[in-house]
């Protein structure tokens, strides 16, 4: 290629093409930490995110969840089996006579009474656990009877609020069902469809939503429907009692107590303290989350500061092992007439070069790599940090599990372009001392060596 | 009288070998005038490049004086004297040094860096240069694909490329063979005859040293009294000076009676 004007420019990208291999080497090399300054404040960046999402997601299921209580300061609920069960033990459900409802009601203060059928319907597996043999309903879905009263499907939480096709359940259907999005699959039956439920037809009705994993595993139907078919002909599994008041609801717990031992009752004061527990353990895992962050501040600080003593010391000494070759070639060009000013510029200009060359290597290795490059020098945030399995278990649908593995990290253009100017500024520093000893060097000692 | 393009006075170095003093010039008086083609021969070690190291303004003396075109060089301070290596000299060297990355039109360009001529006035003077060394057909050629004559060649437009008041040819030939040395030589006559380019040639070659015009004597760093007058004079006049006859510049034998010129 002939060129038109032969300037520093074009003479130091003929010196940085010469050795072909080596500066593919150091381009590499320099590449790897331009990939390293770029990723890793993509990382915390994304991380940082996520912790602020995860701080956003705990507060929005505190506000929710606070303001359903608050909507059920006289609900007391009682049922048999007390605490949340991910598996059901096969004979585990238990159930009650639903004279139970009617005894209930006539306690003093108690204003209506809400019956519950809830059976689980699932696959029976066995597993093996420290030597012993436990059979374990694998649950495809639960049945939920609830009583179609409009009196209480109106004034209660008795049936899922978000209905996304069809209709919900009113008083006097019989014969028919109300679905998660989950259970038509499993069904395979949609709105107006036929849902074969334990050997008998029913008709859908509509489709709900939940945010809830455990929700969506359940279907809706007339009490009396779910007691057929499941032949639990005057049982129930819990009961939703709703007192006058809250002053009365200690009064009524008691005389429940009294009536039922067995029952396991849960007030407004109940699901507080199961609220403040749900509270302190977002906190802690919030907490546990923020302390991380801060460590990976710290440690993007020394990674990013090696990557740039490393990328300084690369171009250093790969400069001066230039200067040190050239040194016949620096003395020729002093002779016919080069300032000194000419020959550091030369020489900043080819370590400029490689590291804007490195910089943009270092670019496309921190787009490919940066999540793995991020999972492999950035600490792992865990939220849940030393809380154990059973006290997450214990809040199902806890947001931030997922935030134990790493965060997608993808740098943004501005710190893309900061990488390159950074190796612009990186290369200029590191030749800078190279360059300087070149432009010192007496042409007369220069030409004499070999 | 001549100009004189290049005086020194009483020139002196001195090293220091590891705590000895070495006297590698001593009281060199030498005056070249404009236009002249001047040989210093001596054996090795006698001071040649040390020598034309000072008049390059490669090194600077103990003691003495350097006067280039007018210019004390030995006065201006080191930061300057780029400017001087630049315009005034010219330099050509025993092992060429071209740029290995640069072309032959690019190697000669390469002194005008940073001067005043435009990019358009660069290009015509390398390509006149190139073709006054008669390499017009081998410009985009990089040295390593060029012949080692042809390499002098391109060092010697190279050393022209400023238009300088003097050329300093250190061991021009040492690297070529016999035949290449002395096409090198006479295209050196060629250019102080043609152009008026002053030259001073050092060499240990008793016969490249005889084709210039003066021929000069270095020995323990001493310049010594004698002086020669070599065959390159007799050439300036363009006649044979066995039968007459006009010769041309770069003829090596006379084309009517045969001899060697």
């Amino acid at each position: 290629m002939k060129v038109k004007d032969l300037g520093v420019l074009t003479r130091a990208l003929r010196n940085v093409s010469r050795r072909k291999i080596r500066v593919l080497l150091v381009v590499i090399a320099l590449g790897f930490s331009m990939a390293i300054m770029i990723s890793i404040p993509a990382g915390i960046v994304a991380n940082q995110k996520a912790v602020e999402g995860l701080s956003d997601d705990y507060n929005e299921i505190i506000a929710q969840m606070e303001e359903e209580m608050n909507k059920t300061l006289t609900l007391i609920e009682c049922s048999l089996t007390g605490g949340f069960r991910r598996f059901t033990f096969a004979g585990t459900e238990q159930f009650l006579n639903e004279s139970a409802i009617y005894d209930i009601s006539s306690i003093q203060g108690v204003k209506d009474v809400v019956p519950f059928l809830e059976k689980t319907e699932g696959t029976m597996q066995t597993v093996e656990r420290r030597g012993r043999t436990f059979n374990i309903l694998v649950p495809d879905y639960t049945i939920v009877g609830v009583p179609l009263n409009s009196s209480l499907i109106n004034s209660y939480a008795v049936l899922p609020t978000v209905v996304t096709e069809g209709r919900n359940l009113c008083e006097g259907d019989s014969g028919f069902v109300l679905l998660s999005l989950n259970n038509t699959e499993y069904f395979e039956a949609g709105v107006g469809d036929k849902a074969n439920i334990l050997g008998r037809d029913f008709t859908v009705v509509g489709v709900y939503e939940s945010t809830d994993p455990l929700e969506l595993r359940k279907l809706y139907m007339n009490i009396s429907d779910a007691q057929a078919i499941t032949n639990l002909e005057g049982k129930i599994s819990r009961l939703d009692v709703y007192a006058e008041n809250q002053t009365c609801v200690n009064d009524v717990v008691k005389a429940i107590s009294e009536d039922y031992p067995d029952l396991y009752i849960t007030t407004y004061e109940d699901r507080l303290s199961q609220l403040q527990q749900r509270a302190n353990m977002y906190q802690t895992s919030l907490a546990n989350s923020e302390s991380t962050l801060s460590q990976m501040q710290t440690t993007v600080i020394q990674e990013v500061g090696i990557a740039i003593v490393a990328t300084s010391l690369i171009v250093l000494f790969t400069m001066l092992y230039t200067v040190r070759e050239r040194t016949k070639e620096i003395g020729v060009l002093k002779a016919i007439g080069f300032s000194n000013w000419n020959v550091m510029s030369q020489f900043m200009l080819e370590g400029i070069l490689m590291s804007l060359m490195a910089g943009a290597v270092g670019i496309v290795i921190g787009i490919v790599g940066a999540p793995f490059l991020t999972s492999i020098l950035l600490p792992h945030i865990n939220p849940f940090g030393t809380l154990g399995l059973s006290q997450r278990a214990a809040f199902p649908g806890t947001p931030g599990t997922s935030l134990s593995q790493s965060v997608s990290a993808t740098p943004d253009p501005q710190t893309m372009l900061l990488a390159f100017g950074a190796a612009a500024l990186l290369g200029a520093v590191g030749s800078l001392y190279p360059a300087w000893r070149a432009s010192r060097t007496s042409p007369m000692e220069a030409l004499r060596y070999e | 009288m001549s100009e004189l393009v290049l005086e020194t006075e009483k020139l002196d170095k001195v090293y220091k070998l590891g705590g000895r003093q070495v006297r590698a010039l001593s009281d060199v008086n030498l005056q070249v005038k404009k236009g002249d083609f001047i040989s210093i021969m001596g054996p090795s070690g006698s001071g040649k490049t040390t020598l034309l190291n000072m008049l390059g303004c490669l090194d600077k003396p103990t003691y003495g004086k350097v006067i280039l075109d007018g210019v004390n060089i030995t006065k201006v301070p080191e930061k300057g004297l780029f400017k001087i290596r630049k315009y005034k000299v010219g330099f050509v060297f025993q092992t060429f040094n071209l740029m290995p990355y640069l072309n032959a039109f690019e190697n000669v360009e390469l002194p005008m860096d940073g001067t005043k001529k435009s990019g358009d006035e660069k290009r015509k003077r390398a390509r006149e240069l190139l073709k006054m060394v008669g390499l017009s057909e081998r410009e985009e050629h990089r040295p390593q694909r060029l012949s080692a004559g042809e390499q002098q060649r391109v060092a010697i437009a190279r050393a022209l490329a400023n238009n300088p008041a003097i050329v300093l040819a250190d061991e021009p030939t040492g690297n070529l063979d016999s035949k290449t040395g002395h096409e090198i030589i006479r295209l050196l006559g060629k250019l102080n005859i043609d152009q008026g380019t002053t030259i001073v040639l050092v060499t240990h070659d008793s016969l490249i040293a005889s084709r210039a015009g003066r021929m000069l004597f270095l020995n323990d760093g001493k310049l010594l009294a004698k002086e020669k007058q070599g065959t390159h004079l007799l050439k300036k006049e363009l006649t044979c000076p066995n039968c007459g006859r006009e010769i041309q510049p770069d003829d090596t034998f006379c084309p009517r009676c045969g001899k060697r010129l």
